[in-house]
């Protein structure tokens, strides 16, 4: 007698969420990223649709970096001090179809770029790239109180994410993105209530909940990656078993994270049984967005266009069994 | 050695303590009351004093503005003395030690105000008369027939002939060597017309004490509830079973530090456990005199007393040691104590008279519970039910008569007003209830009707329920900025004035601060995470409860719609909401007049299953997920939003 094969069926789906507006949206952008709306864990497409495919972000700074190791210095140092340079690069060389910004030069110690300025940058990015915008803020929330908000206008009508909103910090950015019409990061520090409580606090504020999209905080392979995984799944699981307010799409920053790692950074001099570190920081990157890739993850923030290209080929083969 | 004097002002009380006495200790010495939850550690801010004349040296503790030292303003815990100083002590620095008022005494016995009317079934007194037999203490006049020839048998025996009862011809009497030795004499002086008053030991039938004549009529007795917090006593008449009267007073342990964790780290110094000891003994021993004065009872004529506590209580009553019940395992030292003399504890009636303490189930869950349970019938039940008694240390009972299985979480002693910037007990000017209207000032309403001293348990409840209606807090307890013309940056961080100093008793503003909003938040998801743990480690949901029902001592009221937006109890049909008051007081008179009820209180212990938290990994899950208003699974909450 045959066996029939045991199929999972859930009652929710995770929340679809769009990045970018062209024209037909009322924006400027030549492309539209659209995240999540999955009805099934990652990749197991006979439970229920995954229509979209997990998309990767470039993660480039408005400043140039100072403690990014060489690895990473070999391919992006030479665009470190034009944003618009470095953006276009990731774009024409490396194919980008997501970009992510972040206003490190905002930061009170490292530059301390006024809102105004940064607002401006903004405008000027759009102009340069079509493709949608992630933007991140600095960290420091009273510096992002001011600069995110000027960033929400400058960008008005385009769509774009705007992070990082937390549980300390939410009100002004989750105002800011409402009234421009573009969606939030909500981020929590590896904690499901809290990443949960945070997507309540910001729909209380009036923000549809479809407009967010959750970071729950990650760590590289071998700095916690396993507890940041079991705490998407929970939350995804969550969200299919019908919980709205845990249905966002995730967002994961895996560059930011990798390349923190010890074993990313150090040279093969130092530890030659590690090998040459020219592969290892890449496949450190390529090998945690794997992981996080079957927790979850919608959006990959990256950093190594190397490490993008592996990913990437990773998701296609993935998703070859995607047949509606 | 070098000596100050120190006066103390207004009480005008002065005492000469050596060089480097902190004004804490002092104020001891002089019998004055300071408040100070946190035991002396410096940490509560609640020893406030105004300095007015001296030299003294301060330990910087954070807890006083530069505005308040400039007005002299110091901690009294923090402080010592360098010479003859002069000390001012506000009203809101004392701990007052006087009783209630007979008023708030009986509301706070009903445990509620306005709904009493709502629930039709009597409070406290639920299981009144459901428990018969004899009273634990009975008094027996007896007329002896006098020796004869023919009827040689000793004075003893022949006294227990004539108090034997039918049917208790196996129950054996026992009698003291001291009345033994006065017996003889005693019964010939008498005309052997003597009245003999018998106790209930386990099992046996003790004759305390013989007096000449018939004073059958003057039986009396003591039940207790030793609370953290507050010691109610009551004074009965056992030959009709009538109250004559109650008092509560606040449980002087409470210079010790205001929860038991910190009276037993107390009792760890030198002579702690002493004063713990001497500090509960006196105020149950004030509770005793002034109500035998004021009902005219001589003491001679009370020979028992029951005692329902939490277990850390009965240890520091019977000045047991209580230094393991916060060692892992937890393990107290003995759970039941045996009826012993009551003047072996320092209890002052009559000298030999018997203490019966109500027994406990483990470290954190006391006689209290179990009187509770005895008051709320909980044992008798065929449904399941739920009592949640909300103190310092929360505990949770479930069952009906089949099961009972017990919980303690604990919640901090944040409902009882301590560790809250402006938290007071609830008494004589605390805000109970508290109503927002954007509009227009806040409506509150204090206990006694007077000018705002402070909030209580439930003034909390109240305010943080009416804060997240109005939109000033969010669901994670933070206060919105510009929210309201209230909302302003305090010292202590965000904070919503509740009543300006110009129309409140006090030396500030009223005001509830984002971190008093913390650990009320902590409180009550320990309270409900604890008893949603235990049900469903019984496989139940709170649906499934048929009565829940509620005791404790935050409060004189409360509105229960807003203790379910809080999410402090869940979200049933409020018609489940049962209050009880103090249900430990009630037990622990049940048990007084029956001596059914006291060998029940002893199989209901026995019957409780003691389920440990702390070593319950989902417990702090759940938790987490009960620190947000009302919980983070809105879903469990919907008839409250």
């Amino acid at each position: 007698m045959a066996i029939g094969m045991l199929q999972e069926k859930w009652p929710g789906k995770v929340n679809e969420t769009v990045i970018g507006a062209d024209k037909s949206r009322g924006g400027t952008r030549s492309n539209v990223v659209k995240t999540g709306g999955e009805a099934s864990l990652p990749f197991l497409f006979h439970e229920g649709v995954f229509p979209h495919k997990p998309v990767i972000a470039f993660e480039i700074w408005d400043t140039a970096p100072a403690d990014w190791p060489d690895e990473l210095n070999k391919s992006l140092s030479g665009v470190y001090n034009d944003p618009l340079a470095w953006a276009d690069k990731c774009i024409n060389e490396y194919k980008a179809e997501l970009l992510c910004v972040k206003l490190q030069g905002a930061h009170p110690d490292f530059g301390n770029r006024s809102a105004d300025a940064e607002a401006k940058f903004i405008s000027r990015l759009l102009k340069k790239v079509s493709v949608p915008l992630v933007i991140t803020g600095c960290g420091d929330d009273a510096k992002d109180n001011q600069v995110i908000p000027a960033c929400c206008e400058a960008a008005k009508g385009e769509r774009c994410l705007f992070g990082d909103a937390v549980q300390d910090n939410y009100k002004t950015l989750a105002a800011a993105v409402s009234a421009d019409g573009h969606s939030i990061i909500a981020e929590s520090p590896i904690d499901i209530n809290i990443a949960k409580q945070l997507n309540i606090l910001i729909s209380d504020m009036g923000l549809p909940v479809e407009r967010i999209v959750m970071n729950p905080t990650i760590g590289a392979m071998g700095y916690g990656l396993e507890y940041a995984y079991s705490i998407m799944e929970r939350a995804r699981l969550a969200a299919l078993s019908g919980d709205k307010m845990m249905a966002s799409p995730f967002i994961c920053f895996v560059g930011q994270e990798t390349w923190k790692a010890k074993e990313a950074r150090v040279s093969a001099v130092e530890f030659p049984s590690w090998g040459p570190e020219t592969e290892r920081g890449i496949i450190w990157e390529a090998m945690t967005a794997a992981a996080l890739l079957q927790a979850g993850a919608d959006i990959l923030v990256m950093r190594h266009p190397k490490a993008v290209e592996k990913v990437r080929g990773y998701i296609d083969e993935l998703m070859r069994g995607n047949t509606p | 050695m070098v000596e100050f004097k120190v006066t103390f002002f207004p009480d005008n009380k002065s005492v000469e303590v050596p060089d480097d006495t902190t004004i804490l200790s002092a104020a001891l010495s002089a019998g004055v009351s300071l408040n100070s939850a946190c035991g002396g550690d410096g940490v509560c801010g609640r020893c406030r004093i105004i300095l007015k004349k001296g030299r003294v040296v301060t330990q910087p503790n954070g807890r006083i503005s530069a505005e308040e030292r400039s007005r002299g303003v110091y901690l009294a815990c923090s402080t010592s003395i360098h010479s003859d100083v002069e000390i001012e002590v506000p009203a809101e620095s004392r701990l007052e030690l006087e009783s209630l008022s007979p008023q708030d005494v009986e509301l706070r016995l009903k445990g509620k105000y306005a709904q009493a009317e709502e629930v039709d079934i009597p409070v406290p007194g639920l299981v009144d008369g459901i428990f018969s037999g004899v009273p634990l203490v009975e008094k027996i006049s007896v007329a002896l027939p006098q020796p004869t020839h023919q009827d040689r048998v000793s004075d003893l025996e022949r006294l227990y002939r004539a108090v034997s009862r039918p049917g208790q011809a196996s129950v054996p009497l026992l009698t003291g060597l001291s009345n033994i030795r006065r017996l003889g004499e005693l019964l010939r002086a008498a005309d052997w017309r003597v009245t003999v008053t018998v106790n209930w030991r386990e099992g046996s039938r003790e004759i305390v004490a013989i007096e000449p004549g018939n004073t059958e009529n003057k039986n009396f007795g003591f039940a207790f509830d030793i609370g953290t917090t507050t010691i109610s006593g009551q004074l009965v008449d056992l030959n009709n079973k009538k109250i004559l009267g109650t008092k509560a007073v606040y449980n002087r342990q409470a210079s010790f530090g205001s929860d038991v964790i910190t009276r037993i780290i107390y009792a760890q110094q030198a002579e702690g456990l002493e004063k713990l000891h001497h500090a509960v003994i006196d105020t149950m021993n004030q509770i005793i005199h002034d109500l035998a004065v004021e009902h005219g009872v001589d003491l001679n004529d009370a020979s028992g007393v029951t005692c329902a506590g939490n277990t850390v209580m009965i240890h520091l009553l019977l000045r047991i040691d209580p230094a393991y019940i916060r060692r892992e395992p937890y393990v107290p030292t003995a759970n039941t104590v045996p009826v012993i003399r009551a003047s072996e504890s320092g209890i002052k009636i009559n000298p030999r008279g018997l203490l019966y303490c109500v027994p406990g189930v483990a470290g954190y869950v006391g006689g209290d519970v179990t009187a509770g349970v005895l008051s709320c019938g909980l044992d008798r039940e065929k449904d399941v039910c739920v009592l949640v008694d909300i103190g310092t240390n929360g505990e949770i009972v479930a069952g009906n008569r089949d099961f009972l299985i017990a919980a303690s979480a604990s919640a901090g002693p944040a409902f009882e007003g301590s560790g809250v910037t402006c938290g007071m007990r609830s008494s004589k000017g605390a805000i109970q209830k508290v109503r927002l209207n954007r509009e227009s000032p806040p409506v509150y309403e204090t206990i006694g009707g007077c000018k705002p001293r402070g909030i209580c348990g439930s003034g909390y409840i109240d305010s943080i329920a009416a804060m997240l209606k109005a939109g000033i807090l969010d669901k994670a307890g933070r206060i919105k900025d510009g929210a309201d013309e209230r909302v302003r940056e305090g010292q202590y961080g965000r904070e919503y004035v509740l009543s300006y100093r110009e129309e409140a008793d006090a030396d500030s503003d009223i005001v509830i601060t984002e971190s008093d909003i913390e650990n009320i938040k902590r409180a009550k998801a320990a309270i409900h995470a604890a008893a949603h743990i235990l049900l469903k480690h019984c496989d139940m949901d709170f649906k499934d409860v048929k009565k829940f029902f509620i005791a404790g001592g935050f409060g004189t009221c409360l509105d229960t719609d807003n203790a379910v937006i809080l999410g402090l109890l869940p979200d049933i049909d409020r018609e489940k909401f049962i209050f009880v008051g103090n249900s430990s007081l009630s037990g622990s008179r049940s048990v007084l007049l029956s001596e059914e009820a006291f060998r029940k209180s002893g199989e209901i212990a026995g019957k409780i299953t003691y389920f440990e938290l702390s070593v319950e990994p989902a417990y702090m899950d759940e938790y987490m997920a009960a620190l947000f208003f009302p919980h983070t699974d809105l879903n469990r909450f919907r008839g409250a939003l």
